[in-house]
């Protein structure tokens, strides 16, 4: 599938900001199953000084020095993305889970990055309760993407989608007892609940398009940023995404970002400035097939 | 017994002095000597000598708010001698260690090869706290630089020396090092005498030089800077005397901005920029932009800065997670691979429980072992054997969960050394810190340390306690030893420095609202005063109750009581009192006042510092005792006022014309000009009728009443009385003397090249000579004096803004630092998502 990427993000400060500097992390990184065309990031005002790069994890991060006395700050990610994730193994012949959990752990060879996401993070810390709930999707032996398949299952009947009951500082067991939350709070929950168990687990943050294919309906999550979980089945078979909110396996309706432990890791846009008082905030997502 | 000596009843560590044939070894002897020539109870008297040197000028003694319990670093007068071959054998192993570790950083913070090839298990790097992912540089970058090592080390029962910590991250220490060594050499003199002891001197001056050799290329003469905490600090003592030591600024976060891709020290010329930077703040709180943003310490965009190649730190900011103690367990393996050698000086014998035969040999008998968490080199030992059954079972539980988490080792009594107790020399157990400074060539150690006594029921951990009890390291030389160290480089001849941009601008900061809060203690202290003085007299004639009304109305203009319950009289000197309370106007201010000495205490003379805070304790003493009477509250103001004419006095005598007087000055200044325009808008606010009553109390609030009857007898007239108050540059209460002030310490500042703030202080002084003339000229006189007010308002708020820019252009602007993006605009961002 083909996409043209829209997203703009827009601060208006009541007083003037003296000094603004910014890490952004809003250009999508190329990835087998996702070439990307071509992308922009623009800023209004323009930066005095910017640096691209790649951080820890290989994603693109911009940072930008912004000038002083502006009021407002507006950043604008364009992309056109070609996107086809491969489908994953059929789930039996994948490795039973505690194999997959002793291979990271050990760190031998080709498991080494995957066992960063094994440990605990600031916003998706294991816990007993969230690692109970998983740990009922993975009896003894049972293959990892079967065990990962049934916990999507599941959370799609156990979590209702709702928007304002959460913030940022609502942690898995929270989410777990009311039972409902936002995309982000599902992906740090089940992130939480696979690490409880010792199975690595990444977050993935990116798009998902926001009008459905005919017949189809609307994706959750759609005109905003979207988060979704990088589960790992072993060193052959790699990584593979999973979507919780919408309890689908990662193909062709997401455009990946980067990926982190969690949200801290990849948020889109991250900065600290001097002076502008209160400010207020404008954030659109369009993800439109091309 | 301490954690490490293991239960009663276990061999005791082997003495430092005697060897285990009770034959006193060698190096002691010069020691020895040097106590007996102290005579009987001589040392004893010694002792009690430098308890009160520490006590009265110790490290302690300088912290902000002085002792709080009594409880300092203290000194034994028996020093612990080493030998010159086992200091050399000491400093080269642990500058392998020192070499090691340098490796390491480069490979964990690059390429990560023993990630990949396994030679490092990944829990060590990736559950380790410490572990800085915003400094990894896959692509490459500037190398991370380790530039200062230490290590606590205890002496096994074999004789060898072990590492019980490394410590990469800030090395406390050193300041202790040299302030007991000095204190020892002036205490006891005798004691050194004959003694040949290598001075620490020669380390500093080698480490001076080392920073310009660490520069980033291309910079001959570095800015170099130590970036602490703060004055709350625990150690900000030891980071004021190496700042002295090494020439460097003493900085704090909000000292320093990043613009475009390089650090800049904001001093009051401008930007310098920043190419070395001492760290002693947590590699992990350095940048709220890529780091921990709820803490906003540190300066944003520093580790991009860092990443640009513009500014180097020291150490790398990651380099705080080689302290975990899961490396003791690796570090032969990595010696050998990296190094190609076998490790000089071991660590105490570490299993690391991520590694499942640790695990199986630890937990098949726990109670055999010491534990401690294997991430966290500040993190103390636990006994399992002194734990109740139930909280070893918690303990072991965890172990099972988060085996990486944990590292053991078997117990380790560290040697005893003799140290005066109450009935002479006891032996005591001993751990023993040295330094080391590497300036990319080689490291050098500090020809001494900090050796401490192990309390009976200390949990040792490689954090520094905040108090002890330490002992004087000797170093002693070989025969016929260069004693002076090799020779330093020679100095180029200082420049002379008058100027006052070097003066960084958090001070500058503080001086200037010092100054504005001393002064606006004076005045409130003034119009309470002038309010008080009428309730007390009673107000008889009708033109004194319009005085009193008047100056009711100001005070509560100014929120200095509540215009309200000043109603009546008895409501009025409730208020009057209210004043002075810790929760009033003036309480408010005294709090403020004495916060800001305290923050300016590094710039202030000893002198000049005890003069403030005396007189500022006796001002807020009196304010303590006033209770419901008019007239202890007259004597509280009187304190004030004599506060503040001190304060006057000692800027005017005895404070050198820089930055630090300059800024201060600019402060009571500005104040004291808005106070009088504030003050003169509201006394002459109101009928031209009542013109003649606000003249009166301008003349009082302005303390001009005297001045204006030796010129012009009793008559009031608007003309001269606003001359003398609004543009009379030679009367000290006069608007225009300050404008005057003002335009000349701007110009100051400015240094010749900046000339719009003074130029801004001559047109306002242009605007009150025109007003003026305009009183003047006026038919009625009167008339226009009743509708300054609005003009005078303008000026003030002029004054305002023109305070307000000279914060931004001199002053850091710390508290108004926000993070976007990661809270609660991070949930809008997150909207329905």
């Amino acid at each position: 599938m083909n996409y043209h990427l829209r997203h703009v993000t827009t601060y208006e400060y009541a007083e003037p900001v003296d000094l603004g500097v910014h890490l952004l992390h809003l250009a999508p990184r190329d990835l087998p199953g996702q070439i990307v065309e071509s992308s922009e990031v623009r800023t209004e005002p323009a930066p005095l000084f910017a640096r691209e790069g790649r951080d820890h994890f290989g994603n693109r991060v911009t940072w930008l020095f912004l000038p002083a006395l502006q009021t407002s700050f507006a950043v604008t990610s364009e992309a056109r993305v070609a996107v086809g994730f491969p489908a994953p193994p059929a789930p039996e012949v994948t490795a039973p889970w505690e194999r997959v959990a002793g291979w990271a752990l050990a760190g031998s060879e080709g498991a080494w990055r995957a066992a960063e996401f094994v440990f605990d993070s600031p916003y998706a810390p294991a816990d007993p309760a969230t690692r109970a709930y998983t740990a009922a999707s993975f009896p003894p032996g049972r293959p990892i993407l079967a065990g990962l398949l049934d916990l999507l299952a599941r959370m799609a009947v156990d979590f209702t989608f709702r928007p304002g009951v959460t913030t940022i500082s609502t942690r898995p067991p929270t989410v777990l007892a009311q039972r409902a939350g936002v995309c982000q709070d599902f992906s740090h929950l089940m992130i939480a609940g696979l690490r409880g168990l010792g199975l690595p687990a990444r977050y993935v943050s990116g798009y998902i398009r926001t009008r459905p294919r005919p017949g189809e309906k609307r994706r959750r999550g759609a005109d905003q940023s979207h988060a979704w979980v990088g589960c790992w089945l072993g060193p052959e078979a790699g990584w593979v995404d999973l979507d919780p909110t919408n309890n689908l396996v990662v193909r062709d309706e997401h455009v990946v970002i980067g990926w982190g432990r969690d949200y801290g890791d990849v948020s889109p846009v991250r900065g600290v400035i001097m002076g502008g008082g209160s400010h207020g905030l404008a954030v659109s997502v369009d993800l439109e097939a091309a | 017994m301490n954690e490490i000596g293991g239960e009663s009843g276990e061999v005791a560590g082997v003495d430092e002095m005697v060897d285990g044939a009770g034959r006193l070894r060698p190096h002691w002897r010069t020691v020895l000597n040097g106590i007996a020539l102290l005579g009987d109870g001589g040392l004893a008297e010694r002792a009690r000598r430098l308890d009160r040197a520490f006590e009265d000028e110790g490290v302690a003694a300088m912290l902000p708010g002085g002792v709080a319990d009594g409880r300092v670093w203290r000194c034994d007068p028996v020093p612990l001698p080493l030998a010159a071959a086992e200091f050399a054998a000491l400093e080269a192993g642990l500058a392998q260690r020192a070499r090691l570790f340098s490796l390491l950083l480069a490979d964990l913070y690059g390429p990560q090869r023993l990630l990949a090839e396994g030679v490092l298990p990944p829990p060590v790097v990736y559950a380790n706290p410490a572990f800085l992912r915003s400094c990894h540089q896959p692509d490459g970058g500037p190398a991370p630089v380790l530039h200062l090592y230490a290590a606590d080390m205890v002496r096994g029962e074999n004789g060898a020396w072990h590492v019980l910590s490394d410590r990469t991250a800030g090395a406390s220490g050193i300041g202790l090092v040299h302030e007991n060594r000095q204190i020892i050499a002036r205490v006891m003199p005798e004691l050194m005498r004959g003694a040949e002891i290598r001075p620490l001197r020669p380390f500093f001056d080698f480490w001076q030089d080392s920073l310009a050799r660490l520069a980033p290329p291309g910079r001959a003469n570095p800015g170099v800077a130590l970036l602490t905490p703060g004055t709350t600090d625990p150690m900000w003592f030891e980071h004021m005397f190496l700042a002295r030591e090494l020439g460097c600024f003493l900085v704090e976060g909000g000292d320093l901005t990043v613009r475009g891709s390089a650090v800049f020290l904001k001093t009051l010329k401008g930007l310098e920029p920043v190419d070395l930077l001492l760290r002693r703040v947590g590699g992990r709180y350095l940048d709220p932009l890529e780091q921990s943003p709820e803490r906003l310490a540190g300066v944003a965009g520093l580790l991009a800065a860092q990443r640009a190649g513009s500014v180097r730190l020291l150490n790398h900011p990651g380099a705080d997670m080689l302290e975990a103690p899961a490396f003791a367990a690796l570090l032969p393996r990595l010696c050998a691979l990296l190094l190609g050698e076998p490790l000089a000086l071991p660590s105490l014998p570490t299993r690391w429980l991520g590694e499942p035969s640790a695990r199986t040999e630890v937990l098949a008998a726990p109670t055999r072992w010491r534990v401690r968490p294997a991430l966290d080199g500040r993190a103390p030992i636990t006994v399992p054997g002194e734990l109740s059954e139930a909280k070893r079972a918690a303990l072991l539980a965890r172990i099972a969960e988060r085996p990486w988490d944990y590292c053991a080792s078997p117990p380790f009594p560290p040697s005893v050394a003799p140290c005066l107790g109450a009935g002479g020399m006891t032996p005591k157990p001993i751990v023993l810190r040295l330094f080391l400074v590497g300036d990319g060539d080689g490291w050098r150690a500090v020809p001494g340390g900090l050796a401490r006594v192990v309390e009976p029921e200390e949990r040792l951990s490689g954090r520094l306690p905040r108090h002890g009890m330490a002992k004087d390291v000797w170093v002693l030389a070989e025969e016929g030893a260069d004693l002076l160290g090799p020779p330093a480089s020679p100095l180029a001849a200082m420049p002379i420095r008058r100027s006052v941009g070097e003066l960084p601008s958090r001070v500058a900061d503080n001086m200037y609202w010092l100054g504005r809060y001393v002064e606006r203690l004076e005045n409130t202290a003034r119009l309470v005063r002038a309010t008080l003085d009428r309730v007390v007299r009673g107000t008889w004639l009708p033109r004194e109750h319009a005085e009193l009304n008047t100056l009711v109305r100001t005070l509560a203009q100014g929120h200095v009581i509540d215009g309200e319950a000043a109603a009546s009289v008895p409501g009025l000197s409730l208020t009057l009192l209210a004043t002075v309370a810790p929760t009033g106007a003036i309480g408010r201010i005294l709090a403020e006042v004495a916060r800001l000495t305290e923050l300016s205490r590094d710039r202030l003379t000893g002198e000049m510092y005890a003069a403030f805070t005396q007189s500022l304790r006796t001002a807020r003493g009196e304010t303590g005792r006033v209770d419901r009477s008019l007239d202890q509250l007259a004597h509280a103001l009187s304190a004030i006022q004599r506060f503040a004419t001190i304060v006057a006095g000692v800027a005017a005598e005895n404070m050198v014309r820089g930055g630090t007087w300059l800024f201060l000055e600019l402060g009571r200044r500005l104040e004291r000009a808005s106070a009088i325009l504030a003050d003169a808008a509201e006394v002459l606010a109101g009928p031209a009728g009542h013109v003649e009553t606000g003249l009166r109390l301008l003349l009082e609030l302005c303390d001009s009443a005297i001045t204006y009857r030796s010129r012009y007898l009793a008559l009031l007239q608007p003309a001269p009385v606003l001359d003398l108050v609004l543009a009379d540059e030679a009367n000290p209460r006069a608007l225009a003397f300050q404008l005057a002030a003002i335009r000349r310490l701007l110009t100051d500042i400015g240094g010749g090249s900046e000339t719009v703030f003074s130029e801004e202080a001559t047109l306002l002084l242009a605007r009150i000579a025109g007003l003026l003339a305009e009183i003047v000229a006026a038919p009625e006189q009167a008339v226009a004096a009743a509708a300054l007010p609005a003009e005078l308002a303008n000026l003030g708020a002029e004054i305002a803004s023109l305070s307000d820019r000279l914060s931004r252009r001199y002053f850091a602007l710390l508290p108004a630092a926000q993070t976007i993006g990661l809270f609660e605009e991070q949930d809008r961002q997150r909207g329905a998502a």
